[in-house]
């Protein structure tokens, strides 16, 4: 699967790009690209639904992040505190990384799931709900708690923009 | 397996970015990195070699598709992780109006 | 009945009528609130009635079977945690009638207040692993923006780093349940349980279990991952605190690790021990950094650090008297750890002051007679005090420690007790007693309100009376079996209760 370890090579570049750079800018268009890169990803692994919604919510995020930085002066960021900080996060990501490599092994390989109820999903999704789209069928019908749960963070995270966004906190009066 | 790898490498440097950077709008950005390194996973986690797209056709049988499931929970992560998202960058904006500056060293009123 | 989801949509019912009708209606968003809060007690207890009678609720969600669709679950051990959450709950958003007034927009902290309420009962009610992120998630994001409602720089300060150590949370535990997927094909908690238990130990099952450690330790506030509770507690709003160490602590990190290590991987003696340390490090820290504060919240804030260390020790010993004394002590922390919180608000509402040292000769057991014989109450019940309700269920954790030969570890639970004495006494003392007259004088800005101290005085109550919980033979006893058993019957039982009732 040749196109999934480039996209992913394409993605970590840009993650890194991201990460390290000065400018503020130029960081929020390079997580941009991961963003669409991510997007090419999914189409490769057949999930067209995901791809589109991916897109979407990428768009959204960067056009909120580049207007919290853009009139702000393009402030830089400064090289922080070194030595011992830094040996420490790379020693705890070294160790979750190794960990996370003996786990890995140990799951099913790429490319051959085990289906559990993936099974009755794809036998009888049609004959159960009607629908010819499987994930529809599953996030609308199936799982629809889910769909409520999603919706209802939406509802709070945009009451709590609401909240966070006043001008006036306090009331004089008491 | 060596998809898998990279995958985490992206989580690990997403998980390095919020420990390291001084930036509120680094760190934000690297919590999104991590956000997209575990929809992936997922992702990688269901897809099947010679898999076809969850979506039936009218005239034949198909056999061979990747798992539905995952995707379907992606789809409502991708929400969540942008609802906190906003949330976050909602208040670095806020912190900027008061301590007029995105460092996060500065930023160190609450001590004890 | 299918009672179980209305506990998710009646909140969430109250947020969207009170985003609706904000305009209109200015007043009418506490009335809905408080109307809201009392009918999910109401459902709470009458779920918590039947399960104690031995019929556990559940409630397939769309008529789907339990494995295809998803499945409310209410069985000993989540009704036992609903009745806490929702009477907590309650008493919050009663008392925020008269304290809310200080502050602006208030039907924005009321529908957070009622949308972090629908995530919680989401969480404790729900059986599928990837629906109970969904409703963390809900009841997280409402918090973030909780602690920031005083819109001042403390207050956005630490709400940043508060979200930012949460999300990376919520980052291990979302890659946790993919683990989890692909190792057991399934996202129903009963349905993996059952497929771990047949497939032995594995390497993938202890690295999801640091993972989830890591993750829900977080939102636990477990030492070494507690270090965003207390800047977050001394600069909200006082009922912010209450709500969150009543409830959410308790709900989206203690009852999830139990539901997780005891009923879906199966409990081995390394993770007990691993709670033992865990617990132990919480204790002593919690206590030995409350002795230097000065913010009154902040204080109470590493008090319920080194609570929280109880209540893990119990889980950790593993007996079946320590897990009823682990619960119960859940039960207590929750209402006088809300009472304590509450107390503070009062403080913070009548003499303008949260600082300690500045505080002294206030004496606030004289001018505000139920905030100060509260206060009592509550310290008392955390102490350990005969015969408040918080001296038995130590005593019941300290007599499980004995009894499984861990000398050691009782000894130091023991010795936090007495440091736990020592830190209240010392720093509540000057406030509730003191007098200063003169130019030194603290004085009453306001006359406290009857909706606060109706809130007080129904939470201390419990702190007075938790202790008839022991009593054979009575509903709470009953209760407090269901929950203990169902979490000594591990993985077989949850299925059971699952597959069992959908027949």
């Amino acid at each position: 699967m040749i196109e999934i370890h480039l996209i992913l090579l394409f993605m970590i570049t840009a993650a890194v790009i991201a990460v390290e750079v000065k400018d503020l800018l130029s960081s929020v268009v390079a997580i941009g690209s991961v963003g669409i890169g991510l997007s090419l990803a999914f189409l490769v692994l057949k999930a067209p639904d995901l791809a589109i919604m991916q897109l979407v919510v990428e768009i959204l995020s960067l056009i909120i992040l580049v207007r919290a930085t853009m009139r702000k002066d393009l402030p830089f960021s400064i090289s922080g505190r070194w030595v011992f900080n830094t040996f420490a996060t790379i020693f705890f990501l070294i160790v979750f990384l190794t960990a996370a490599y003996i786990a890995l092994k140990n799951i099913q390989s790429f490319g051959n799931p085990v289906l559990g109820i993936s099974k009755t999903y794809i036998d009888k999704g049609m004959e159960m709900t009607g629908a010819s789209n499987v994930v529809a069928a599953i996030t609308l019908n199936f799982r629809s708690l889910d769909s409520l749960g999603e919706a209802m963070a939406l509802l709070t995270s945009v009451i709590g923009i609401l909240a966070v966004a006043r001008r006036i906190g306090y009331n004089k009066r008491s | 397996m060596s998809v898998y790898v990279l995958c985490f490498i992206l989580f690990s440097i997403g998980l390095y970015c919020v420990l390291r950077k001084r930036n509120l709008i680094k760190i934000i950005i690297g919590i999104g990195i991590m956000e997209y390194a575990v929809n992936l996973f997922f992702i990688l986690i269901g897809y099947r070699f010679e898999g076809r797209s969850p979506i039936y056709a009218h005239d034949k049988v198909i056999k061979n598709m990747v798992d539905p499931l995952p995707q379907a929970v992606v789809l409502t992560s991708i929400v969540i992780g942008l609802s906190v998202t906003l949330m976050l960058i909602a208040v670095a904006m806020r912190i900027y109006e008061r301590y007029k500056t995105f460092d996060i060293t500065k930023i160190n009123r609450l001590k004890g | 009945m299918r009672l179980a989801q209305y506990l998710i949509i009646i909140p969430l019912a109250a947020a969207f009528v009170m985003l609706l009708a904000r305009k209109r209606f200015k007043s009418s968003s506490d009335i809905l609130a408080v109307a809201a809060s009392l009918s999910l007690t109401v459902i709470s207890f009458v779920i918590a009635l039947s399960t104690a009678s031995g019929k556990a609720v559940v409630n397939n969600v769309g008529n789907w079977p339990p494995k295809i669709g998803i499945s409310l679950v209410a069985d000993g051990l989540s009704s036992f945690m609903l009745v806490i959450a929702n009477f907590i709950t309650l008493v919050v958003s009663v008392y925020s009638i008269a304290y809310i007034k200080k502050y602006t927009d208030k039907w924005k902290y009321y529908s957070l207040l009622m949308l972090m309420a629908a995530g919680v009962n989401g969480v404790l009610a729900t059986s599928d692993i990837f629906n109970l992120f969904i409703f963390m998630e809900i009841a997280s994001i409402a918090v973030y923006a909780l602690v920031a409602f005083g819109t001042e720089r403390e207050a956005m300060e630490a709400s940043f780093k508060y979200a930012v150590m949460s999300t990376v949370a919520s980052s291990f535990i979302l890659m946790g349940i993919a683990f989890l997927y692909s190792y057991t094909s399934t996202l129903n908690m009963a349905d993996m349980a059952i497929v771990i238990a047949s497939k032995g130990p594995s390497k993938v099952i202890a690295f999801v279990s640091v993972l989830f450690l890591m993750g829900f330790g977080l939102k636990a506030a477990l030492v070494p991952f507690h270090a965003w509770l207390p800047d977050a507690y001394s600069s909200a709003p006082a009922t912010i605190p209450a709500m969150s160490s009543g409830v959410l602590i308790k709900s989206l990190g203690v009852y999830v690790i139990i539901r997780i290590f005891f009923n879906v991987f199966g409990i081995t003696q390394e993770v007990l021990n691993i709670f033992i340390t865990l617990a132990v490090l919480s204790m002593l820290t919690g206590s030995i950094m409350a002795f230097g504060q000065s913010n009154i919240k902040r204080f109470f804030g590493y008090s319920s650090i080194s609570q929280i260390g109880y209540i893990f020790l119990g889980l950790g010993i593993g007996t079946p008297m320590a897990i009823a004394g682990s619960l119960f002590h859940l039960f207590n922390h929750s209402a006088a750890k809300s009472l304590l919180f509450l107390n503070a608000g009062d403080i913070e509402t009548n003499f303008k002051k949260t600082d300690l040292n500045k505080m002294s000769g206030a004496a606030v057991l004289a001018r505000t007679p139920v905030c100060g014989y509260t206060n009592l109450a509550g310290m008392f019940s955390i102490c350990g005090v005969p015969p408040f309700a918080g001296f038995w269920s130590k005593l019941i954790i300290i007599l499980a420690c004995i009894q499984a030969r861990r000398p050691f570890v009782a000894f130091i639970a023991v010795f936090v007790s007495i440091l736990t004495i020592a830190y209240y006494f010392r720093a509540m003392t000057p406030v509730l007693f003191g007098e200063k007259t003169g130019e030194a004088a603290i004085e009453l800005k306001n006359k406290p309100s009857l909706t606060m101290n109706l809130a007080m005085i129904a939470l201390s109550l419990i702190c007075l009376f938790g202790g008839v919980l022991l009593l054979p033979n009575n509903i709470g006893n009953n209760l407090l079996n269901c929950a203990r058993s169902a979490i000594e019957n591990g993985c077989s039982g949850y299925a059971a209760i699952l597959f069992g009732a959908a027949k």
